[in-house]
């Protein structure tokens, strides 16, 4: 099992998770975060004057998945999340020890 | 040369003598009071009739009028006899000869008589540096002469703003007087008329109830019966005091309070025990007023406008009644109450909510002021959600929109709305009369944007209407529009102000699906949505509508996440508005222009609007409403070099300029120089011009001097000044001398000035972007200087936001974008003029 977390852009979510249920993944948590990776933001101009824009707004979106879809899902977000720009985020993969359904307790495999 | 006859002034002064000698018996015998006093009255009345006979004037329109103590009937031996003498027409010889025949005779017998002659038209303005002879006029008695004089005085001077006027007055001569004696009615030797507590307090008290609810000290701490007996002995105690002093005397000083403690019968073998008797019964009587005045003070409605009255517990009606026959008049309570920062009482809820279902929609707002005090109402301020809640929850705001009646209490099962739809329209608009007046460091940057709006009732308007079509399950925004019409209909908006409602209503969600589900990085997406937009003001209505609507879904909705896809779309979409239009024309065939050509009035050609419109930025049809451009259209009709045609129209309070001539060098510095040199405030302003050469400028000012509305030949001055100084006849630099070491000299200096210059942006133009303190003059010394620097000033836009001015420039010099050197130049010329220091 792994938990595979991506930073994406925030008008490509819908696609992400259409990229992701055509692998029947429908379990997910999205969160609105805000953060600059190599980009480290641009500056605006209003009205004459600049202003940083340093911590852009990004999306994060976590599953877990087992072993076995693990690299499916993987391509499935990338591709879903692409635009070729600087900014298109990243996808990070870590190991996942156990997982727990709280309604029953039951322990998932 | 008196008109009476001989021996007239002694049978007078005989009649007055009887009743003074009458007087004085009443007194001796402690019976100084009311009653005596008003027969005294009575006698002087008498006398004042004879006169007023013998002086003629019965064969002219004139009213002797008792005022003050007098007109109350409560004549004191030694007061003064004062009088209103009123005349219905211009007064000349004949009255001065009337005005001599009846007063002489009582100077001559040595009454003193206090007296005002006026002229009926006088009391057209209200006297208000005069405010002790306004409230001596509350108290006005006719006394002989013309009762239908006396009717029209009355009429004229019993409104509820010179109602108004007297009562705050009241409060503060009061205020004065009291703390001449400390503010404590605990005087040992008091003043028996001014002290506190004694007989002014008690007139005062009165005149509150009067002026507010005539039934106010019914309800106070005292019971009338004891306000009077408190009366009739400060009256018996006063009179004591002229008749043992022999003049107009009111002080209870020692010596006269043993002698008022004996005429009055007070038991007591020493004169000291008498004495305590006489003034424990004083301070008990001064109390009952003292409080009773307070208690007025403290619950008196102040009078705020037709029928309402400001009450410790809100805004109400004065007359119920009155308010039940006329719903036109209901708004006006929930204005006032925003006004004064209160609610609107729960007996004024009551008395709408009941008589609620006898009127339709158009009956609250029968006149075109009714619709305007509507839409005024609707201006986001602190209060205005808690108002229209309240105007809500009496069923009277779905009864002026029923439109929005049938959304309360409207349940959308979604996973996001935690509120019913009605609940969520109001949060939108409590969401944006936060935004603009809490001061949110977080929100600064969209707080400036709602600084800046022209109309923010509209963006209101749109807000309470956004919804309605919510009422049935389908896509709600269409249906939204269409129930919207009818309202905007019943306003009667004019046809602009309606487009925008209708626009921010029919577009409502677009914002949040461009910020939040399209990739504004892409200039494409950018370039639609402000086509969509089209001009700056709807941007700024739309951005701030979806940030109101976003936080009414529930608390956690709107996070600072989200505001900042908003605002990020806002600036670049702003940005392209600004910078980037110049760059897309007008041209022939496309659907804006062919829309316009269909519409035209007979008079217009076809090859006209065409030649007109043609290469002009594509914005201009977006930012005009059809009638004005073809107003342009015909300005420019047949134009030749050297002439100069204008137009110059109000709305409101603010005045239009427009002006089409072929393209001249200083053309807009010299336009913003003149309108400068009569006192004009520029807020808007469009420059544009056509490739044939053709300018078209128009400009958006108040008249803060109030030149043009209060000369009458003002507007044809500034049009003669204008084309003199236009082609040239005139130099403009010699009409702003006068103003130059004035008002031009003060930018408002709070505001750093920021200058800055764009070569990227436009494809054709140098964009110049200043932002600096707003200040009469400013636009007309930065465009001297950009002329100074060779530069065609080929569009400009001016905006305003509180003390900020924002103007962007696109600018060329001999047909092309400035170069590096020009750009250096030019802009550390104006910085320097922005800061003051050329």
């Amino acid at each position: 099992m792994k938990l595979i977390k991506s930073i994406v852009r925030p008008n490509k979510v819908d696609e992400v998770k259409d990229a992701l249920a055509k692998l029947n993944i429908s379990g997910m948590t999205v969160t609105e975060v805000r953060g600059h990776g190599k980009q480290k933001g641009h500056t605006a101009i209003y009205r004459g004057k600049e202003y940083n824009v340093s911590l852009l707004p990004k999306m994060e979106i976590e599953i877990v998945v087992a072993d076995s879809i693990v690299e499916d899902a993987i391509k499935a977000i990338v591709q879903a999340a692409r635009t070729g720009e600087i900014g298109d985020g990243r996808v990070f993969v870590f190991p996942v020890l156990e997982s727990y359904r709280i309604r029953t307790g039951e322990k998932e495999s | 040369m008196s008109m009476t006859q001989p021996g007239a002034g002694s049978t007078i002064r005989s009649a007055l003598d009887a009743a003074r000698q009458e007087l004085r018996a009443g007194i001796a015998a402690g019976a100084g009071g009311r009653a005596a006093l008003e027969q005294h009255a009575a006698h002087v009345d008498a006398l004042l009739q004879q006169l007023y006979r013998d002086a003629g004037g019965a064969e002219r329109p004139v009213a002797v009028i008792a005022l003050g103590g007098y007109g109350r009937r409560q004549l004191c031996l030694h007061s003064d006899i004062d009088l209103l003498l009123l005349f219905g027409a211009r007064i000349g010889p004949p009255e001065e000869r009337f005005l001599r025949a009846f007063l002489h005779p009582l100077w001559d017998i040595g009454v003193v008589v206090g007296h005002q002659v006026r002229e009926l038209d006088e009391f057209v303005e209200l006297e208000a540096d005069n405010p002790e002879f306004l409230l001596a006029l509350l108290d006005a008695r006719l006394v002989a002469g013309a009762a239908p004089l006396f009717d029209r005085l009355r009429e004229m001077f019993h409104t509820p703003a010179t109602h108004a006027y007297i009562l705050k007055s009241l409060l503060q001569l009061i205020e004065a007087r009291h703390a001449r004696f400390n503010a404590t009615l605990y005087q040992l030797e008091p003043d028996v008329k001014e002290a506190p507590g004694a007989l002014r307090d008690l007139v005062a008290a009165r005149t509150i109830a009067a002026l507010t609810d005539p039934v106010l000290l019914r309800r106070g701490p005292a019971d009338p019966g004891r306000f009077e007996d408190a009366e009739d002995f400060l009256l018996r105690v006063r009179s004591i005091l002229h008749l043992e002093a022999g003049r107009n005397h009111n002080v209870l000083s020692h010596p006269l309070q043993e002698r008022t403690a004996d005429v009055l019968g007070y038991p007591g073998s020493a004169p000291r025990q008498r004495v305590e008797r006489l003034m424990s019964d004083y301070f008990r009587h001064a109390r009952t007023v003292s409080r009773s005045l307070e208690w007025a003070r403290r619950t008196a409605p102040v009078p705020v406008g037709p029928n309402l009255g400001l009450s410790r517990d809100g805004i109400r009606f004065l007359d119920p009644v009155l308010a039940a026959r006329t719903p036109a008049s209901w708004v006006g309570a929930f204005q006032a109450a925003i006004d004064a920062g209160t609610e609107v009482t729960d007996e004024a809820l009551s008395c709408i909510q009941q008589h609620l279902d006898r009127y339709r929609a158009e009956d609250f707002t029968p006149e075109p002021r009714d619709r305007v005090g509507l839409l005024r109402l609707l201006r986001p301020r602190a209060g205005l959600y808690a108002r229209l809640s309240q105007m809500h929850d009496c069923g009277l705001l779905g009864r002026i929109f029923p439109e929005f009646d049938a959304i309360a209490w409207r349940v959308v099962r979604d996973f996001y709305h935690k509120y019913t739809v009605d609940e969520h329209t109001l949060l939108t608009i409590r969401n944006l009369e936060r935004l603009m007046t809490a001061h949110e460091p977080s929100r600064e940057r969209f707080q400036a944007v709602s600084a800046s709006l022209a109309s923010p009732e509209l963006l209101v308007l749109a807000l309470l209407l956004h919804d309605v079509g919510k009422w049935r399950d389908e896509e709600h925004a269409p249906e939204s529009v269409r129930l919207a019409d009818e309202a905007l209909e019943r306003l009667q908006l004019p046809r602009e102000a309606r487009e925008t409602v209708r626009f921010l209503i029919r577009h409502h969600l677009q914002m949040s699906i461009v910020a939040f589900r399209r990739d504004t990085d892409d200039p494409q997406i950018v370039k639609e949505f402000a086509q969509l937009v089209g001009t700056e003001e709807r941007l700024k209505l739309l951005c701030l509508l979806t940030l109101a609507d976003i936080e009414a879904v529930s608390p956690e909705t709107l996070t600072p996440w989200k505001e900042e896809l908003i605002w990020r779309l806002y600036v670049d979409t702003y940005n392209h508005l600004t910078q980037r239009y110049g760059d897309e024309l007008i041209e022939r065939n496309q659907a804006g222009l062919m829309e316009l050509l269909a519409g035209r009035p007979n008079d217009l050609p076809e090859a006209d609007v065409t030649r007109f419109v043609e290469g002009l930025p594509q914005r201009y049809l977006q930012l005009f409403p059809r009638e004005a451009i073809y107003r342009h259209v015909r300005l420019a009709r047949d134009i030749r070099p050297d002439e100069v045609h204008l137009s110059l129209e109000p709305v409101d309070s603010i005045w239009t300029l427009a002006v089409v001539t072929l393209d001249k060098p200083f053309l807009f510095s010299n336009i913003c120089g003149v309108l400068s040199s009569f006192g004009m405030n520029i807020l808007r302003g469009q420059a544009l011009t056509n490739p044939n050469g053709l300018v078209l400028d128009v400009f958006q000012f108040s008249d803060d001097e109030r030149f043009l509305a209060l000369n009458p030949d003002a507007h044809a001055q500034v049009l003669h000044v204008l084309q003199d100084v236009v082609s040239g006849r005139v130099d403009v630099t010699t009409l702003l001398r006068g103003r130059e070491r004035g008002v031009l000299g003060r930018i408002a200096a709070r505001v750093a000035p920021i200058v800055r210059i764009d070569n990227e942006a436009s494809g054709r133009y140098t964009i110049l972007d200043i932002v600096a303190g707003n200040a009469i003059g400013l636009l007309y010394r930065i465009s001297r200087v950009i002329s100074q620097h060779g530069c065609d000033v080929d569009l400009v836009l001016i905006s305003t936001e509180g003390e900020r001015a924002i103007d962007v420039f696109h600018i060329t010099r001999a047909g092309a974008k400035l170069t590096e050197a020009e750009q250096q130049a030019l802009t550390s010329d104006l910085q320097r003029t922005l800061e003051g220091t050329q």
